[in-house]
């Protein structure tokens, strides 16, 4: 599966798309890594231009639900993208703690899971991907 | 002031504070309102140590999205730094009024590969202090080209060197030391640090700082940053001032409160070891969150408090065999020899892969190179890439795992984080020692070994009683107070209950557990006692009053162990609650209630006292929208034994075990079911469960700790004889409640909410006697 990995346009964190980057590739996906500091616009370009599976947006400076929100956004307006599955995680609040309405609008808008920074997130990332796949195949 | 009131220069600030022995310490604070940003600016001056005052910038602001910063102020949203270029000239300028002066520098720091706004903005509100750099604000920070970065750079170099008033000396300090913060080996911080301060003086500024941030070992960053100096005296320009600048470690950080603590002590003596002027700390809640002031001023005061136990700083030695120095070195000399100036020399460097950070995404970073901690601890390359120095890991490393990478990039925070394997005499280092030879990992040469006893990290005892008594401090945490009692009687009285005045003195008071004694005081020629708490008077008084509370004076003499605790006071008070007919989980209904409604009635009352003590609306969140967690003593205790505290299942939580559980929630929580033994005879054993108490604990999230304790109670006669002579107490004592219990005690539950504790959580400060107005901490005489 081919997943486009991207920071977002506030965040200039990388260590956790590093980190991502291995994860994603040891479970046999190509990753297209954006790198940090990827804007709504820079993102959908990579979207038409790399044709990925699926959209993985990580952030983790506190502004992650306003950048993600923005982005998804951004994709759902384009028909050929409006599809696209999009999971974004990470630390998207400033408050320490995930906000269960900010998140409820991300979903609102299109994306497809919203995940923290745990553990289990991660599996939950895995699983997201794993029945991507199967749908995909 | 010097002429046309530009205050002292930042760097002949640092430069007096270094004659006199005294490490600078400053935070990385940033807040986007500027009344919690002058607060915080406030606090940092106010501390307890020798500060410099940061204003950092938000993230939109740093991209260079100014559009995105005002529309998130005009919505509200938290912004997660001081947005210097949105708020207007004149709230910046007031925000700085009175506290930016001569003994006091203010610095802005930001992460922007494009400056020239930022640095605009600084100098309009009369600062003239700042820090990036055109490679360190670049590669780690987005996907800003770097030649752009460093046209840019270059422009707000000359900005800030000829915008600043007459008589300042602006001050640029470089990140270089810094990078992606960690999982880069010295020398390449060492080198971008000194390239960057030599671009800064090819741009004009005469005030420099060159950086380095603490890294994994300790002999290693002490060799680091005297290579450093070295270099920085060899080659910058004879009459640019500069000092180096410590970051304490910049990577994932130890999430427990004690290695968050022992992380910042371990860089601040680092710093006096090795000759560093100024320190940025970090604070305990950094793995978590955006740390509060009241939180940023305890890192101030304990790196303050560190350093100046570290004692006189050891002299250099010659620096000959430096492995740190002769790395860097290679890569200055490769990199100046592309070009004398540095704004050519540096873009082509990162273009043939001379300097290549490792892990760093940037699409103008060569990304050849690679690091690994090494088995003594130590940074070391496993790929150099096509930079001019060697490879100094082993060859037959495997590759790269994504748990790898976890493992490194968590390396420092699980070795703080881990308590110390065996009891170790604190260690000192013999004032004329050099570096120690390697030993094996794990190594701890230069941290003091920490006990198990909790750490707070504010002063420990309390100042003479006038001084206490005139304290702004005090004064905010009694206005804290008064709301929080009155809050307190509105609930419970809209309740239904009833306040009843507690006695003082008794023939028998609560055993109490935990190692609290009694006083004795002499009734007449009889041997009574002070009140410890007043539960079997409550239980007496149920007949009459079925909900009834005080607001109790306890005296206690505690372990003068607990002296440090900074949650012990000998004499305190409880809001003491009982319930008649009511169960354990109507009593927490009503404790929970309780904290509820106190917290929303002391944010609504006195927003501002809490905030200026640092505290933000968010850390009350979960208390105020009621929202608490539930977990048994044997589930609090498995937790504790997997995170490596050696709590005993059939006791009490120790101190530490309810304080790392404190610190690991964010939202208050209670830990019911106390095994038997552990507790009064007055809490309910559970019929269904022998050796199982009814009973219960709150405890406040963020490390504040214990907060209520309570339980249904025993109210059989004949129990109650079976359980105080089970926990070892003389029946005919309590003649007087055994007398009111034969006739017929009513079932009951209840509880105890220590209100200094209580008013200390609302409050943020360290240590009870802070919330206290005649503090008497456990041994300590006091009037």
């Amino acid at each position: 599966m081919k997943i486009l990995l991207s920071g977002t346009a506030s965040d200039s964190h990388t260590w956790n798309l590093v980190y991502l980057g291995l994860f994603l590739e040891e479970r046999g996906h190509d990753v297209v890594a954006l790198g940090p500091c990827v804007g709504p616009r820079l993102l959908t370009a990579a979207c038409r231009r790399h044709a990925p599976d699926a959209v993985v947006l990580s952030s983790v400076n506190g502004h992650g639900y306003r950048d993600a929100l923005a982005a998804v956004r951004a994709l759902r307006a384009e028909p050929e993208l409006a599809a696209l599955p999009v999971a974004a995680g990470g630390k998207l609040g400033i408050a320490g703690r995930s906000g269960e309405t900010e998140a409820a609008r991300l979903r609102a808008a299109g994306c497809d899971a919203v995940l923290g920074d745990g553990a289990g997130d991660l599996e939950a990332l895995g699983a997201f991907l794993a029945a991507r796949a199967q749908v995909a195949a | 002031m010097t002429a046309a009131g530009a205050p002292r220069p930042f760097g002949a600030f640092v430069a007096a504070s270094a004659a006199a022995g005294r490490l600078v310490v400053q935070p990385r604070m940033g807040f986007g309102d500027p009344g919690s940003m002058r607060t915080g600016l406030e606090r940092t001056r106010a501390a307890t140590a020798t500060t410099v005052g940061t204003l950092t910038i938000d993230s939109y602001t740093r991209v260079g999205d100014l559009a995105g910063a005002r529309a998130a102020l005009a919505e509200g949203a938290g912004l997660n730094g001081y947005p210097i270029a949105t708020h207007p000239l004149d709230v910046t300028r007031s925000l700085l009024d009175g506290l930016h002066d001569d003994h006091f520098p203010v610095q802005v720091r930001h992460g922007s590969a494009r400056p020239q706004a930022i640095v605009r903005a600084l100098l309009a509100a009369g600062l003239d202090a700042t820090e990036g750099g055109p490679v360190s604000y670049c590669l780690p920070y987005g996907r800003t080209p770097l030649r752009e970065s460093v046209a840019a750079w270059a422009e707000g170099c000359e900005l800030l060197a000829a915008g600043a008033r007459p008589g300042s000396v602006p001050h640029l300090e470089s990140f270089g030391g810094c990078l992606l913060g960690q999982l880069c080996p010295p020398g390449l911080l060492v080198a971008t640090s000194v390239l960057e301060c030599l671009f800064f003086a090819q741009h004009g500024l005469r005030s420099v700082s060159l950086s380095y941030a603490q890294q994994t070992d300790p002999g290693q960053d002490e060799e680091a940053i005297r290579a450093l100096r070295r270099l920085a005296g060899e080659f910058l320009p004879a009459g640019v001032d500069h000092h180096v600048v410590l970051y304490t470690y910049m990577g994932v950080y130890p999430r427990t409160e004690r290695g968050a603590i022992r992380l910042l002590e371990a860089s601040a003596r680092l710093a006096v070891r090795a000759g560093v002027d100024r320190l940025l700390v970090k604070t305990t809640a950094e793995s978590r969150r955006i740390p509060t002031v009241g939180e940023n001023v305890r890192a101030l005061e304990t790196a303050a408090a560190a350093a100046a136990l570290a004692g006189p700083p050891v002299p250099a030695a010659p620096d000959a065999g430096s492995a740190v120095y002769a790395e860097a070195r290679a890569l200055i000399e490769a990199v100046l020899g592309l070009h004398p100036d540095l704004a050519r020399a540096l873009p082509a460097a990162f273009e043939r892969g001379l300097l290549d950070v490792p892990f760093c995404l940037h699409p103008d970073n060569a990304g050849r190179s690679r690091s690994v901690i090494g088995a003594d601890g130590r940074l070391r390359w496993s790929d150099t890439g096509a930079m001019p120095i060697r490879p100094d890991a082993p060859a037959d490393l495997a590759p790269l795992t994504a748990n790898g990478l976890l493992a490194a990039l968590n390396h420092m925070a699980d070795r703080y984080d881990r308590p110390p394997a065996d009891p170790v005499s604190a260690y000192r280092r013999p004032a004329t020692a050099r570096a120690l030879p390697p030993t094996p990992h794990p190594r701890h040469e230069q941290e003091p070994a920490m006990d198990h006893a909790p750490q707070p990290a504010g002063p420990a005892l309390p100042p003479p009683l006038g001084e206490h008594l005139r304290s702004p401090q005090l004064r905010a945490a009694m206005l804290v107070q008064q709301e929080a009692l009155q809050a307190a009687r509105d609930f419970l009285r809209g309740s239904g209950f009833t306040e009843l005045l507690p006695p003082l003195v008794g023939p028998v008071t609560d055993p109490g557990g935990r190692g609290a004694k009694a006083l004795d005081v002499d009734y007449y020629g009889r041997p009574y006692k002070l009140m410890t708490s007043a539960i079997l008077y409550k239980q007496a008084s149920l007949h009459g009053f079925p909900k009834l509370f005080y607001i109790a004076p306890n005296v206690r003499v505690e372990p003068e162990e607990t002296a440090t605790t900074g949650r012990h006071l000998v004499e305190f008070h409880q809001i003491d609650v009982e319930i008649a007919g009511a169960s354990r989980e109507d009593a927490q209904e009503v404790a929970a209630g309780l904290l509820t409604h106190v917290a929303e009635h002391v944010w609504t009352a006195v927003p501002d006292v809490l905030a200026e003590l640092g505290r933000q609306e968010s850390d009350f969140a979960d208390v105020r929208s009621g929202k608490y967690d539930v977990c048994t003593h044997h589930e609090a205790v498995s937790r504790l034994l997997t995170a490596g505290h050696p709590q005993s299942p059939d006791s009490e939580i120790d101190w530490t075990g309810e304080r790392l559980l404190s610190l690991e929630s964010d939202r208050p929580f209670f830990i019911n079911d106390y095994p038997k033994g552990s507790r009064g005879f007055y809490d309910r054993e559970d019929p269904e469960r022998p050796g199982v108490l009814r009973n219960f604990d709150l405890i406040a999230p963020h490390g504040y700790g214990e907060l209520v304790s309570g339980s249904e109670r025993e109210s059989d006669y004949a129990t109650i004889v079976t359980r105080m002579r089970e926990s070892g107490e003389n029946p005919a004592k309590y003649a007087w409640y055994l007398k009111e219990a034969h006739e017929g005690i009513p079932a009951s539950a209840g509880f105890g909410m220590g209100l200094q504790r209580l008013v200390r959580f609302l409050t943020g400060l360290d240590s009870l006697w802070q919330v206290s107005a005649y503090p008497k901490l456990p041994g300590v005489m006091a009037p």
